[in-house]
């Protein structure tokens, strides 16, 4: 997963203003990307991706096929563009579950304190002693591969990081003289941790989350490729590499289509993450 | 004339922060410089011992002894620097290395200026620590062990360790409570009895001001509006600001600003 | 020169009731008659009276604060001071309800708050506020100014019939409270590090009497800004509790400050109040060693 990080070590040898402007560029291409693949496949889709053609199988580029056929005659551009809405979309769901699942506990953790916190973060450590891949791995011995337990193997991996970083957040602000005087105001615990805590938290979380969305990605790919998630035919990246790899040989295009798209949205991804953190770092914020 | 500062401006790349301002400190003295945050009182005591961060430049003179101080370069000033000139500031708990005891800064202080018995240093550090009131057996804490005063009394002891001739001590007390804040002043005056060596005390505080300075600077933006002895500029304060800045502080109103029960006869 | 200390310490209270204090330094046959007689030394009863309150924290063997008892007279400033750590704050807290006291009751305007809990606690919130030392890390820095202000009134305006700042429109309650710190009205849209520190401290001011509290208790409000913003924010403390007859518990470390605000001052030592006079007897002979001390540094 280090290599996800690649283009941090190439970027710090650019200016800082155009580093900036390079990562918003970024941040903006990932945005559009995601938008024109999904207008593209739900508005202009010309082949139907799961449509197979023996006897049209592993064309070469052309009009009709612009990147082609896969080996069983289904079109790759096709395939490709819906991949991304299936990459993302599973990448998506898993991210967003596991926020909505780690935000309340990491609250009520680091508000609460005293037994409540005890509890809960030993539980979180319990989640936190597996890696993702051992979890999905069992998780899919347990119940079957595909990818609806691919996305609740993450879930249950990721969600202790997102309560764990709230919990620590909402520690440190509980503690500040602000939280104390809306008590004198008041107001409840609920309104209190709407109102005061959880603004502090959303920067923090949408950072993290960004960073997490290209592991993510990365992740279901990787786990679609040996087998553990997206099942056939199921347009997926990682399922379309693994596809490929027969033709390796003759058709090696049919594995770089694939790798390319999943290195770029990582990239992206991992690119939209530190323009998100350098745009709500809360300590240049906090600066008179 | 132990100190004498002439003309000295701080410059940053974008603005002058201190702008051609002199300064002179006597033999034995207790002068008081006194000006609001951000008004380059620190910068200027700073710029004394050439501590300033890198980003700003000094230009003009700064006499110490008789040498034009800007003109040293590092080796001199290092052999300067604790020997002749010492420094208090106001952060004392950046004034330690968290994991290293006492009695450890101590004894590297001693070390690095030519100490070369251990013993030696070992008594040296115990008598010091013993001067500024506080138990030898202190040398083997460590910093967090100790409360807020503890600490700035240590580190007037360390910087008193080699009989300097003139020490800065940079909003020394500002970081205490009224109360301990004045038990280490009152300890800082009577060493200064003690020892002789002048004090440069850089301050907000009219209550210190009025109890132990014999002269004062006020500073503003970058230059001094006023300075001079402490009862003609206390109850006679020429400059505007001066006044303001006076007024400003409460005082427990029984005598005159500058502490004295009556106008002195001039 | 000084103006004359009493003009800042008399009230539209004190003032028919205190005796003119122009002779500074001369202490009273029995300085401790005050603390005896009835605070408010008429036919109005004490805003807040506080008895027996106990704090002690989980593993420390003293108390923070230990059975400490004091009344706060309408339209009255008390000062409480001493050095870091004698429970001053640990008290201001236990008042605000912000930590629970062990032991003790607080009656504020007749009802004592101190078992009160939740939902029951709520209205009483209304009638005591506070302002703290570091106005930085007492606003909320990612709400706007005018977000802050409105903070205590969602809450507890409604209920409150509020006179002095009546709610008709949001911007006109906003610009209302911030005139009445002397604050521009541009200063609404702002977030909390755009201001200075004195401008800040005048917000939270702001903020504690927009829902017309009874009772302000101010812990060390000037302590942490510079000379200058020290002075004007005093003044206006003073001119904010002529006009809108509030009662002030003045907690600070800084005698000077303390004596320059309140007409009864009440010092405290590990924990208990071990001295408590009228300003004017402050160097009175019959002082607590402790204050006398406490009068030597200043």
């Amino acid at each position: 997963m280090k290599t996800a990080y690649a283009h941090r070590r190439i970027l710090r040898s650019v200016p800082a203003s155009m580093k900036h402007r390079l990562q918003a560029g970024a941040a903006a291409l990932f945005a559009l990307l995601v938008i024109g693949a999904s207008i593209y496949t739900f508005m202009i889709l010309k082949h139907d991706p799961t449509l197979t053609d023996l006897r049209g199988r592993l064309l070469g580029a052309s009009t009709l096929h612009p990147l082609g056929t896969d080996h069983l005659g289904r079109d790759v551009l096709t395939r490709l563009l819906l991949g991304s809405t299936q990459t993302l979309g599973y990448s998506l769901l898993a991210l967003g579950t596991a926020l909505v699942i780690g935000i309340p506990f990491g609250l009520l953790a680091g508000y609460r304190r005293g037994w409540v916190d005890r509890l809960f973060m030993r539980i979180a450590d319990g989640f936190l002693a597996f890696p993702d891949t051992i979890v999905a791995i069992v998780l899919s011995g347990l119940l079957g591969a595909g990818i609806g337990n691919l996305v609740l193997a993450i879930v249950l991996v990721k969600w202790v990081s997102y309560a764990r970083l709230v919990r620590s957040t909402v520690l440190s602000e509980s503690q500040k003289d602000y939280v104390a005087i809306a008590r004198t105001h008041g107001l409840s615990d609920a309104r209190i941790m709407s109102r005061h805590l959880l603004p502090h938290i959303a920067g923090h979380v949408l950072v993290l989350a960004s960073l997490d969305l290209g592991k993510i990605i990365l992740l279901i790919s990787s786990l679609s490729y040996i087998g553990l998630g997206a099942q056939p035919p199921t347009p997926e990246w990682g399922a379309m590499l693994n596809d490929s790899r027969p033709y390796f040989q003759s058709r090696p295009e049919l594995m770089v289509y694939p790798g390319l798209a999943i290195v770029s949205v990582v990239l992206l991804a991992n690119m939209l993450g530190d323009y998100l953190r350098d745009r709500f770092d809360v300590k240049k914020e906090a600066q008179p | 004339m132990i100190l004498s500062i002439e003309d000295l401006s701080i410059r940053s790349r974008e603005r002058t922060i201190v702008d051609g301002v002199s300064l002179t400190v006597r033999e034995g003295e207790f002068m008081a410089l006194v000006g609001q945050s951000g008004s380059g009182k620190s910068l200027l005591s700073q710029a004394i011992g050439q501590l300033l961060p890198s980003n700003l430049r000094a230009a003009g003179k700064v006499l110490f002894e008789g040498d034009n101080l800007l003109d040293y370069d590092l080796r001199e000033m290092r052999t300067l620097r604790g020997r002749r000139l010492s420094y208090i500031f106001q952060d004392y708990q950046g004034a330690f290395t968290p994991f290293r005891s006492i009695g450890a800064h101590f004894d590297e202080y001693q070390k690095i200026h030519g100490e070369k018995s251990k013993t030696v240093r070992r008594d040296k550090a115990a008598e010091a620590l013993e001067s500024v009131g506080l138990d030898a057996a202190l040398l083997r804490r460590y910093p967090f062990q100790l409360s807020g005063g503890q600490l700035q009394r240590t580190a007037i002891a360390t910087a008193l360790l080699l009989s300097p001739r003139l020490l800065i001590a940079d909003e020394a007390t500002t970081a205490l409570d009224s109360v301990s804040g004045h038990r280490v002043l009152e300890l800082l005056a009577r060493k200064q009895q003690e020892t002789g060596c002048a004090i440069l005390f850089i301050t907000h505080d009219w209550r210190h001001v009025r109890r132990y300075a014999d002269r004062l600077a006020v500073m503003k933006e970058g230059r001094i509006v006023e300075s001079g002895g402490k009862h003609r500029i206390l109850d006679h304060p020429q400059h505007e600001y001066t006044r303001r800045l006076i007024e400003a502080a409460p005082v427990l109103g029984r005598s005159l600003r500058s502490g004295l029960e009556q106008e002195e006869q001039a | 020169m000084s103006r004359p200390i009493s003009e800042s310490r008399d009230s539209l209270f004190a003032a028919q009731t205190l005796a003119p204090d122009a002779q500074q330094g001369v202490g009273t046959a029995d300085a401790y008659a005050a603390e005896r007689a009835p605070v408010s030394a008429g036919a109005l009863p004490p805003v807040l009276l506080v008895d027996g309150l106990t704090r002690t924290y989980a593993g420390a063997q003293l108390p923070a604060v230990r059975s400490v008892s004091f009344a706060l007279g309408r339209g009255e400033c008390l000062g409480l001071v001493g050095e870091s750590g004698c429970g001053k704050s640990t008290l201001a807290r236990c008042l605000l309800r912000i930590e629970e006291a062990d032991a003790g009751s607080i009656m504020l305007g007749g009802q004592d708050i101190a078992p009160l809990r939740g939902r029951k606690l709520r209205p009483h919130r209304r009638k005591i506020q506070i302002v703290f030392q570091n106005p930085a890390a007492a606003l909320n820095p990612r709400l706007r100014i005018e977000d802050s202000l409105l903070d205590p009134y969602l809450q507890l305006g409604r209920e409150a019939k509020l006179s002095h700042f009546a709610y008709t429109s949001r911007d006109a309650y906003v610009r209302r409270l911030l005139e009445a710190v002397e604050l521009p009205a541009e200063l609404a849209g702002r977030y909390p590090h755009e201001l200075s520190g004195g401008q800040r401290q005048r917000v939270t001011i702001a903020r504690a009497i927009s829902i017309e509290p009874e009772v302000l208790v101010l812990d060390e409000p000037t302590a942490s800004l510079d000379v200058i913003s020290q002075g004007a924010v005093l003044d206006l403390l003073t001119g904010l509790r002529r006009s809108l007859g509030l009662s002030y518990l003045f907690i600070s470390h800084d005698l000077a400050a303390v004596h320059r605000m309140s007409q009864r001052i009440m010092v405290m030592r590990s924990g208990e109040i071990v001295d408590q006079f009228e300003a004017e007897d402050l160097f009175s002979e019959e002082r607590h060693p402790y204050t006398q001390e406490l009068i030597s540094i200043f």
